[in-house]
């Protein structure tokens, strides 16, 4: 309780010296001071990323990759494709296309702000997807139903569309705030209330239907040209991308530089304390789900004057979940989200080029996109790698050289456990031969996993992976693999030698294994 | 299957049936989630686990040709997944929507892969062996009983037995306690000397086996194949039973049913003369079940939460 209300007071007594800071410039009111505090936020933007704190999350997003990268490629492996061709595939697809990225990466900054702006005030948006689904069928409405003017056209679907969805996100704000209903819940079950409505909306019972299409899933007729968004030079690329950049930096000056993102933070970081400094937490609650709802609904409607053109049942295809993981990568600040954005906009892009090259089904971007999700919620594994990579780098510099055997056995655990799952399940299933691969590998990576955190059961644990990998390879002779036999018994032998080597090291205490060792 | 007679008593048994089988999936789904939530864990990624339930189900079946093997994977993978949650959400510390976010991306991207790696299909799997259904040749002939109890999956027998289970485990049995205690008053249980992060972990892989169970009766139970994602947001449904039902095993039993209710009911209804003007407005009904969740949760039905839900426990310091 005590730490809390230490960090609270800090940074209340920050903001407050930043508002003051401010104070003297308050009487050249009007755009210029705006454009002054948002040219200035921006250059503390900048400044921020020296800031040990901004690099943590940075570390954190960027660890979180490596290691959702990693295992990607591994369950690649497994499924039989070829890990490597794969993402050499996605990147050159993804920096090939740089439009697709962009495009890709448009509706995601703002879901992603959406997610994020709301998490400032600790609330959990999760139904992004269905403000976004809402927002998207009120431009589509406008933009076919009213004629207006160009410029005036798109701009009007475009309100009416963050009106809609900021009304969609108010309910569970207002309930949140009022009724303490916890807004995951709501505003997930509000979410599928809006996909099945909008999908009653363009079906053949509803008002937006098409007459006479012949579309198997339904949707609305065409909007009027008059409400397009400008394309910028490519077939996909659209104006929707300044106004996702333009959110950026609108959302980064609200929550930085105003006083309501200044009182959503607050009520975001100890509702308590804010309550007691005479924040009203309720009312600002309430008005940050239903920014994030403007978000969210913003994002379907550039969506639809830039590209679709028309609402069609399940056009998003889980955009707002996206704006989850952006939100999550980019660790809820606007600038971070978009970063999050381009990211998961390459992946994207690049996706349909390893599906091409590589064969492997465009469904495995999820599967990345899901263990980064997980890899980023659990910062203290990240945390905890890099701190055993650091302590076993630190120990090997005070070892060497007796320490090498030790960093050979680590080493070879760690390749020997990721290619004996290749070999176990590109082999055909059921064999003695598949059987001892999979074993042996599952040994050597816990083996690595012991080896790194320098517990001294790692390098029995590596003995007894080399001892299956030989038998393996045994029986790969035996089946008249003859040139997998060879090396995998030659990398079996190695891992051998350099395994009994370290443990005659260790047991002559001429190695002090950290914890294993030394108590 | 289909019965002459008034048609009255066919609707009736038609739709208890179908109340009982759609409602079984939903029912076990939220039995695992109470366990999970009761314990402080929130389980957002119930979805997921359910989804790789009914993949695990049928592609064990398909391998091994019996489907009795095929539901013991299931409650393997969906335990196996649940873990990964509980890995980050419990020893990690991670933030469980997060973390559940992430387990319903990657059950359905996992699927989805898989389902082409191994059928080269892009929408369903190879038809597999369907879980024996059990006849009661006794009653079949019995008007409604009949039609709606004379030919049942057993994992709708299963999940009876299940509620009951899970009744007397969570308020009959010391571990029930502490799993009550971890979701409440997780410090004092720890005080009393038990691990709260074995219990919240122990919780959380039941919820994903319970899940897996009922994402098997999707796949070999009611159907005999895998669709691409085709639990289509049930495990958000059995979420909402689960807090409909207010945390409680009888709750729960008595949500999901009158999910299941609701959801035989839009089939039904558009069949009775006079109501076939409903069809079109079968999304409605659709919502009904979310609908009454935000309200439940708006306070004019009580619904409390375990007290602890969704805050790591963070022992105090040891020496």
């Amino acid at each position: 309780m005590s730490v809390d209300s230490t960090v609270d007071d800090d940074r209340s007594e920050h903001v407050t010296a930043d508002m003051q800071d401010r104070a003297p410039s308050e009487s050249e009111k009007g755009p210029v001071l705006l454009l002054r505090n948002i040219v200035g936020l921006m250059v503390e933007s900048v400044r921020r990323v020296t800031e040990p704190e901004v690099q943590r999350a940075v570390g954190w997003a960027v660890g979180a990759v490596v290691l959702a990268v990693l295992t990607g490629a591994t369950l690649m492996s497994m499924a039989g494709y070829n890990a490597g061709l794969a993402y050499i595939a996605l990147v050159y697809g993804a920096a090939t296309q740089v439009d697709r990225v962009l495009f890709y990466a448009t509706p995601l900054v703002l879901t992603g702000l959406s997610v994020a702006l709301a998490f400032k005030c600790g609330l959990f948006n999760i139904g992004a997807e269905g403000q976004l689904y809402v927002g998207s069928i009120a431009a589509t409405v406008l933009g076919y139903m009213f004629a207006l003017p160009i410029i005036v056209h798109p701009l009007a679907c475009l309100l009416f569309a963050m009106l809609v969805g900021g009304l969609w996100a108010l309910v569970p704000g207002v309930l949140k705030a009022y009724r303490g209903a916890h807004e995951v819940v709501t505003t997930m079950m509000l979410s599928y209330v809006a996909i099945l409505l909008t999908q009653w909306m363009v079906s053949r019972n509803g008002p937006f239907f098409e007459p006479g299409q012949v579309q198997p899933s339904p949707q609305t007729p065409l909007i009027l040209p008059s409400a397009y968004l400008p394309k910028l030079g490519s077939p996909f690329l659209h104006a929707g991308l300044l106004i996702a950049v333009g959110a950026v930096i609108v959302v980064d000056y609200v929550i930085n530089g105003t006083v309501l993102g200044y009182e959503m933070r607050a009520v975001g970081l100890n509702r308590e304390a804010a309550e007691y400094a005479g924040i009203n937490a309720k009312k600002n609650m309430a008005i940050a789900l239903t920014l994030s709802g403007v978000l969210a609904g913003l994002a379907g409607g550039t969506e639809i004057l830039g590209y679709h053109h028309r609402f069609r049942d399940g056009w998003s295809g889980g955009l707002g979940w996206d704006g989850i993981t952006v939100a999550v990568l980019g660790n809820n600040n606007p600038w971070g989200v978009l970063f999050g954005a381009l990211f998961f906009g390459a992946l994207k892009a690049g996706g349909t080029s390893m599906q091409r090259v590589a064969g492997v089904p465009i469904e495995m971007v999820s599967v990345i996109e899901g263990l980064i999700v997980l890899f980023v919620a659990a910062p203290k594994l990240v945390d905890w790698l890099a701190r055993s990579g650091v302590q076993y780098a630190v120990w090997f510099r005070e070892q060497r050289p007796q320490a090498l055997p030790h960093l050979m056995t680590t080493t070879v655990s760690l390749v020997l456990g990721a290619v004996g799952l290749v070999i176990a399940f590109t082999s055909s299933t059921g064999t003695i031969m598949a059987f001892l691969f999979m074993t042996g590998a599952f040994l050597a990576l816990v083996a690595f996993f012991r080896l790194v955190t320098l517990q001294s059961d790692g390098i029995t644990l590596a003995l007894f992976a080399s001892i299956e990998w030989l038998l393996g390879a045994g029986t790969a002779a035996a089946t008249g693999l003859v040139s997998m036999a060879a090396t995998t018994s030659a990398t079996g032998l190695f891992l051998l030698v350099v395994a009994l080597l370290s443990l005659r090291l260790e047991r002559t205490g001429v190695l002090s294994s950290g914890n294993g060792g030394v108590p | 299957m289909m019965q002459t007679g008034d048609p009255t008593l066919v609707l009736v048994g038609w739709l208890l049936h179908a109340t009982l089988q759609m409602g079984t999936p939903l029912v076990l789904t939220a039995l695992g989630g109470m366990f999970s939530e009761r314990s402080g864990v929130v389980n957002i990624g119930l979805e997921g686990m359910m989804l790789i339930g009914a993949f695990s189900a049928v592609a064990v079946t398909y391998f091994t040709g019996n489907p009795w093997i095929g539901v013991l994977g299931a409650v393997v993978a969906g335990g196996l997944l649940a873990l990964v949650h509980a890995v980050v959400c419990v020893k990690y510390k991670g933030n469980h929507i997060v973390s559940g976010t992430g387990i319903i991306f990657l059950a359905s991207g996992l699927t989805t892969l898989l389902l082409q790696v191994i059928w080269g299909a892009k929408g369903y799997s190879d038809t597999v062996t369907q879980l024996p259904r059990i006849r009661i040749e006794a009653i079949r002939d019995v008007p409604v009983i009949g039609l709606a109890f004379g030919e049942l999956s057993p994992i709708i027998y299963m999940m009876f037995v299940m509620v009951a289970v899970s009744w007397y485990v969570m308020y009959k049995t010391p571990f029930g306690l502490r799993v009550r205690a971890a979701g409440e008053d997780p410090a004092t249980l720890d005080a009393a000397g038990v691990n709260v992060e074995n219990i919240r972990t122990v919780a959380v892989v039941i919820s994903g086996c319970l899940a897996g169970l009922g994402g098997a009766y999707l796949s070999i139970g009611f159907e005999a194949a895998f669709g691409k994602l085709m639990t289509s947001g049930r495990g958000f449904i059995a979420l909402a039973a689960l807090i409909f039902g207010n945390w409680t095993p009888l709750g729960c039993l008595a949500a999901g049913l009158f999910f299941g209710f609701l959801n035989g009911l839009q089939y039904a209804l558009p069949i009775v003369p006079g109501l076939e003007w409903l069809q079109a407005y079968n999304n409605f009904i659709k919502m009904v079940p979310y609908l009454l969740v935000i309200v439940a949760l708006a306070g004019i039905r009580r619904s409390v939460p375990p007290k602890a839900i969704g805050v790591p426990y963070e022992k105090e310091g040891r020496g």
